[in-house]
């Protein structure tokens, strides 16, 4: 707004002065007068080391990244320029690629979707207690203070054939294999601790936002009788629906790049079942020593991520309600 | 003449006292190494101390790093130009490395070291296309570690070196009860059995080659320990089968399992039982043990070159590996010094020094391919499933092979 009334203002200035004052003064453009303004100044030396870490930790290597995935850089050699033969050999060649693809969309598409409902489930229910909400908004959120390889690692021991996992299951008689031996299964078992170890954030941030729903929405809600499930989906859920959209974006982009408890739990198998693009990425570069093979492969995720959120952003329109 | 007398001698002062300075001049140099604990350190400190008491003008800075950081670190280091003067290599990722080191062949002529008081097979894995690379400190072939009161509960004899695969299975088969196994097995174990058996995953190329009949029958003895007789317990494909399998050796869970001797140092105290060594059992033919080790280059990046050469051979001298081998550190690379081991690490252990003797006496260089990590992290990953019964030993090779070849 400040901005609009200096335009404004700038020609009546310059018409209140003489000619022989416009001759003196020295040619000056409007554009550089504004970035010396005093404020303006602040705000750079401010945001100066962030602008430099910024380029110096995030945009130079993501464009060396993009240099080195036309390249056959084998980390202890020098790298020579192959084109486009990295992306071709991704996507037409390596017999591994699309089990990986297809094993990143599924994890993600199903953490995602636990990740949400069961994030939104717990913080709704601890909004209803009348007391103990901090409690459990502890307990809940304990588990994302503990490192995920740490985590992983105990998880690998509970998963481990003939651990506890195993005795429960035979004890229950459920019929179910090993996880972390099948094929169909390994993935469920990923997808359960990275579910334990991360919902706890968005059970945090959505008892938050459910917490600052107006009061009196609800109450005028209950005098028209509405019942909880119609005050929930009519009235909690729209109001929230910002705060979940942030939490489906962050929880999407980071399902796509999980790598912890794959490295930790089943380095990608059996098999290729738990083969994603964040652990093909670390296992190309600096297992195979392939980094130019591997740069590709992370751009690929990069793609991937950028397409994702577009079309979150774009869908948020439809459901994401903003208080104006 | 005064003028010109004074003149000359206080040049020939001056040019001595250059000269002297010059004899002196420091050298330092770095070294990288790995190290498992405060222990492990103070034993690679004490190394880097002995050059300097030998030389006293070259100074060893060490720097060290956890063993599987390690792995990572070196390329990421080479590739930004960061390497230390001495760079420590396992045998098994010389093939993958040995670009950063000086070929050491020239020097060990010009000096007349000899390599032959070192164990063939590690000379062998320290070098590649007969170029030596590195000066080894230890070596160690892989033997089959035994919990001797499980054995002598189930009334079965203590396994000679040289046992067959037949002894060996019954013997497990015997084990294998009460919910305890008798034999611990993971999948890195198959190119080590399948050289102990003579069978080929290598083709004379030395390209990857386990599909091949011999390969594929290796890897169906292997998985059928598992998968057909039982006596193995089931592992997943993850970072550490070999630390899960020897966990549950040390808790009785498994009767036996495969080790290098370097393990012995970190088992005391956590078994609660009698521990015996034999060698990998045999199959038709004699037994071939693979072995690996580690030792010392010099980096192509070194710009003290001869300095270094000067250290790696003080690092590796008989004195510095009676030095490990009496703290326990390592199985000495020099023939000689080996005694000193059997006499600390293995005085304990039942058989240790007969059993290592009969597999050094049969060793063989441990044959791999130059993507040896990428061909492990297979085994890894399509083992487990197979060991399981899901897959079959063809199936499981054609999958490695397969993507090995990426």
């Amino acid at each position: 707004m400040r901005q609009l009334s200096l335009w404004q203002e700038l020609p009546r200035m310059e018409e209140d002065m003489s000619e022989s004052a416009v001759a003196e003064l020295p040619l000056q453009p409007v554009q550089s007068r504004r970035f010396l303004k005093p404020e303006t100044q602040t705000a750079m030396v401010f945001l100066l080391p962030s602008f430099l870490g910024f380029m110096i930790f995030i945009a130079l290597p993501i464009m060396a990244s993009l240099a080195l995935s036309f390249t056959n850089w084998q980390l202890i050699s020098t790298p020579a320029f192959v084109g486009f033969q990295n992306y071709i050999k991704l996507f037409t060649v390596d017999p591994a690629f699309y089990t990986i693809l297809s094993n990143t969309l599924f994890f993600a598409v199903e953490y995602l979707a636990l990740n949400v409902i069961v994030s939104l489930t717990l913080a709704v229910w601890i909004s209803s207690l009348k007391h103990g909400k901090a409690i459990f908004r502890v307990i809940f959120f304990l588990p994302t203070f503990t490192p995920t390889i740490a985590a992983s690692v105990v998880w690998l021991l509970i998963f481990t054939p003939d651990g506890l996992a195993d005795t429960i299951i035979r004890s229950l008689g459920l019929g179910l294999p090993n996880f972390l031996l099948s094929s169909s299964w390994a993935m469920q078992a990923v997808v359960l601790v990275t579910l334990w170890a991360n919902v706890g954030y968005n059970v945090v941030m959505f008892n938050a936002a459910l917490d600052l729903v107006p009061k009196q929405y609800l109450e005028a809600a209950m005098i028209d009788g509405a019942g909880p499930w119609r005050r929930f989906w009519r009235i909690r859920l729209p109001l929230i629906s910002p705060t979940v959209f942030f939490a489906t974006v962050m929880t999407a982009i980071t399902s796509l790049q999980v790598f912890d408890e794959i490295f930790a739990m089943t380095r990608g198998g059996p098999g290729s079942a738990t083969a994603t693009l964040g652990f093909a990425i670390y296992q190309k570069g600096f297992t195979n020593f392939q980094m130019g093979y591997a740069s590709a492969l992370a751009w690929v995720m990069f793609v991937m991520i950028m397409a994702l959120t577009i079309l979150q952003f774009r869908m948020q329109r439809k459901w994401v309600h903003y208080d104006e | 003449m005064k003028v010109l007398k004074k003149t000359l001698m206080l040049a020939a002062i001056g040019s001595s006292l250059f000269a002297t300075a010059a004899s002196a001049e420091q050298v330092n140099l770095t070294w990288q190494m790995w190290t498992g604990s405060d222990a492990d350190t103070k034993s690679w400190q004490h190394l880097a101390d002995m050059v300097t008491a030998k030389y006293p003008d070259i100074k060893v800075t060490l720097t060290t790093t956890g063993w599987v950081d390690y792995w990572t670190r070196l390329p990421v280091l080479a590739a930004s130009g960061q390497l230390a003067d001495i760079v420590s290599m396992q045998s098994l990722r010389m093939p993958n490395f040995y670009s950063l080191l000086e070929p050491l062949n020239d020097r060990i002529a010009a000096d007349k070291f000899d390599v032959g008081a070192f164990t063939p097979s590690i000379i062998g894995g320290m070098s590649v296309d007969k170029q030596l690379y590195g000066l080894p400190y230890d070596v160690g072939p892989w033997v089959i570690y035994y919990n001797q009161d499980a054995l002598e509960a189930a009334g079965i004899p203590l396994p000679k070196p040289g046992w067959t695969l037949a002894e060996f299975t019954d013997a497990a088969k015997k084990l294998t009860k009460d919910g305890k196994y008798g034999f611990g097995i993971t999948p890195q174990n198959y190119s080590v059995l399948a050289s102990a058996w003579g069978d080929k995953y290598i083709n004379d190329a030395g390209e990857l080659d386990l599909i091949n009949p011999s390969a594929v029958a290796a890897a169906d003895k292997v998985i059928g320990f598992a998968a057909k007789d039982k006596i193995a317990p089931l592992v997943p494909s993850s970072a550490d089968a070999g630390n899960v399998i020897q966990g549950r050796f040390n808790s009785g869970n498994v009767a036996m399992y495969i080790d290098g001797p370097w393990s012995i140092i970190g088992m005391k105290g956590k078994a609660n039982f009698k521990i015996g060594l034999t060698t990998l059992p045999r199959d038709q033919g004699e037994l071939s043990a693979v072995t690996a080790g580690s030792g010392f280059g010099i980096a192509t990046t070194s710009k003290n070159k001869d300095a270094a050469w000067k250290a790696i051979q003080v690092l590796t001298s008989p004195e510095a590996l009676a030095y490990l081998a009496e703290g326990g550190r390592a199985l000495p690379a020099r023939t000689a010094s080996q005694s000193s081991w059997y006499k600390v690490a293995a005085k304990d252990i039942t058989n240790g020094g007969e059993a290592i003797d009969y597999s050094l006496a049969h060793s063989v260089p441990y044959v791999i391919t130059n993507n040896w990590a990428a061909v492990e992290n297979l085994f890894n990953q399509y083992f487990p499933p197979a060991f399981a019964g899901s897959a079959d030993a063809k199936q499981t090779m054609d999958a490695i092979q397969s993507l090995a070849q990426q």
